[in-house]
């Protein structure tokens, strides 16, 4: 069933009405047995459960004054982040969802930068919730998303998930207005510095809902992909709520395919690195039929993969209909919170990015694609300039090249901004590995692009600087430089193919480097 | 441990067993997507009946480093 909705809290309670009952969220718990050992069971929560937990949530952001503050949310897809997001927004309070693969600093600079008073964080991210403690004045509460097992100590100052909900009654209720702001989603800048995208109740709850993709309710959804991006947080979770669906929580990217045996999908979004990977293991026993292969890899249900956050090459939908799956790819970007467009079971063409979703228009303006409608965002958080470049009279500018069809397909040819898309759906930007890598004294100049799929680097090393302190081997110290610098990135920022010049970079008038 | 683990890599990229060298780096010279790496690492969790923290799975570099951290695990 698919129903308009324009906030989060109406989509929320609509779903706990027509599904209570039904599990909502499915996930993987260690129990002990029975002589001491742990075993994995699979534990659910109901679409009732999860209300009335998120309820609880609000109630006590409510009790301790912080109803209407930011709050930041960073760790690994769990029933506690999720319970977390709907219990803040829902309380008229702005959700910040970050990475939670960044470095401690970065995430303590975004927490202070969108000024935040309270971080959900969990297990793995205690350190950084110790050294956000120290360096965020702004920050008044540190809760841990996680249970403390026997025999842990927490983070001292911090509050245990489980103390902060207690003895906090549900049936919180209050109303927030569709232009009320319920989330700052951080993306990267081609300035090299992320920005906030701010986006309302009714910017995300109609890009979940405005789009009836004719799923039946109890779909079994897995949800693969980090939960603070705008595709998984708002097609998995909150179109997923919607429409009823089961969701499971997959733990780790290492146990996808595990998990996938376990929870038995129907559906999966996925970035095309995942379709690509997958591609392999299907075609590694091609000698097999495809109905065995594909219960093997997939299991016998999976009907769907949604692609999007990057390009897909359309042989890809080929190669996995031989198998009864269809590939459905799709646009968008946070800014437009985020889906743009999406092929459909039943309207779809081969190469194109699907249709404008019903909420938003799009129009091409010197080949760039511009949207406008309710998806669209407010703007970015304290970036006058960056907003007013972004957006005019209303219309996003998306920076992609592309046109529309007589059909009303939309398809992409290039991009305008100067802004690395991974095959993985994470948008990188160059300057801010430049900064970085060109901090070392022994670099004097450096350019960072996609080259085949990786991040390249190609560097004018200083080689007055290189003679002066005797170095021999400048390409081993600079490939030492590149080792250093991705010791400390998340793995999608590393870079993986250098290359030395033995010449300045080419300028422009500005004395900025050529890109192209 | 190398002999089974250069095996298991072989599933994911296009690379002879014997071109498999203890320094060989997984994405810079293996050719390994993240995704691909973080799937084999599941599959070696199956094989050598270990559990690995993806924290640590994302500080390996070089097959010797897998190697080593698989032998920590098993011990």
């Amino acid at each position: 069933m698919n129903e308009l909705s324009s906030t989060i809290r109406e989509l929320l309670v609509k779903a706990s009405e027509h599904y209570g009952a039904q599990d909502a969220v499915r996930y993987k718990a260690k129990r002990e047995k029975n002589g001491g050992k742990k075993e994995t069971v699979v534990e659910a929560k109901t679409y009732k459960e999860l209300r009335e937990d998120s309820e609880r949530f609000s109630a006590a952001l409510k009790n301790m004054g912080e109803q209407g503050s930011h709050i930041a949310i960073v760790g690994d897809s769990s029933y506690p982040w999720i319970v977390s997001y709907y219990g803040t927004v829902n309380s008229g309070s702005v959700a910040v969802p970050l990475d939670a693969n960044l470095p401690a600093e970065d995430l303590c600079e975004l927490i202070d930068r969108a000024d935040v008073t309270v971080l959900m964080y969990d297990k793995a991210r205690e350190a950084m919730a110790k050294m956000a403690g120290e360096r965020c004045p702004k920050l008044k509460y540190r809760i841990a998303m996680e249970q403390v097992q026997a025999g842990e100590t927490m983070l001292e100052g911090a509050i245990s998930f489980e103390a902060f909900l207690k003895e906090q009654e549900s049936g919180f209720s209050y109303s927030p207005k569709p232009e009320e702001l319920a989330t700052i989603m951080f993306t990267s800048g081609t300035t090299g510095k992320s920005k906030g995208v701010m986006l309302t109740h009714r910017n995300l709850a109609e890009n979940a809902t405005a789009q009836d993709m004719g799923f039946e309710p109890g779909m079994v959804l897995l949800s693969v992909l980090p939960i603070h991006h705008a595709y998984c947080l708002s097609m998995d979770i909150l179109k997923g709520t919607s429409i009823g669906s089961v969701i499971c929580i997959n733990d780790s990217l290492l146990r996808v395919l595990k998990n996938i045996k376990l929870f038995e999908p129907n559906i999966i979004l996925m970035v095309p690195l995942m379709i690509e990977t997958f591609a392999k293991k299907l075609e590694e026993t091609d000698w097999l039929p495809a109905p065995i292969i594909k219960a093997k890899v997939f299991g016998k249900q999976l009907h769907t993969i949604c692609s999007g956050g990057a390009y897909l090459n359309p042989d890809y939908l080929k190669r996995f209909e031989k198998y009864g799956i269809a590939i459905l790819q799709g646009y968008g970007m946070t800014e437009c919170s985020p889906v743009i467009s999406s092929n459909l079971p039943k309207d779809k063409k081969d190469g194109s990015i699907g249709k404008c979703m019903p909420n938003c228009e799009v129009k091409v303006v010197d080949e760039e694609l511009w949207v406008r409608g309710t998806s669209v965002m407010q703007g970015y958080y304290k970036m006058p300039e960056e907003t007013a470049e972004t957006l005019v009279d209303g219309w996003l500018k998306t920076g992609d090249l592309g046109y529309v069809d007589e059909d009303g397909f939309l398809f992409l040819t290039g991009r305008k901004k100067n802004l690395i898309i991974t095959p993985n759906g994470e948008n990188v930007s160059p300057e801010e590995l430049e900064n970085k890598i060109g901090s070392a004294r022994l670099v004097q100049e450096v350019l960072v692009r996609e080259k085949d799929g990786v991040i390249e680097a190609e560097i004018f090393p200083d080689l007055e600087y290189a003679s002066k302190k005797k170095i021999k081997d400048v390409g081993a110290e600079i490939q030492k430089i590149i080792d250093d610098y991705n010791e400390k990135a998340p793995l999608y920022k590393r870079v993986l193919s250098l290359k030395l010049r033995d010449t300045e970079f080419e300028k422009n008038t500005t004395k900025k480097i050529k890109r192209f | 441990m190398f002999d089974q683990l250069a095996q298991i890599i072989t599933n994911y990229v296009e690379v002879k067993k014997e071109d498999i060298k203890p320094e060989s780096r997984f994405m810079e010279d293996l050719g390994f997507s993240s995704f691909d790496f973080m799937s084999m690492l599941g599959e070696v969790e199956d094989t050598f009946d270990v559990e690995i923290e993806e924290e640590k799975a994302a500080g390996i570099r070089t097959v010797q480093e897998a190697a080593d951290y698989l032998e920590q695990l098993s011990n």
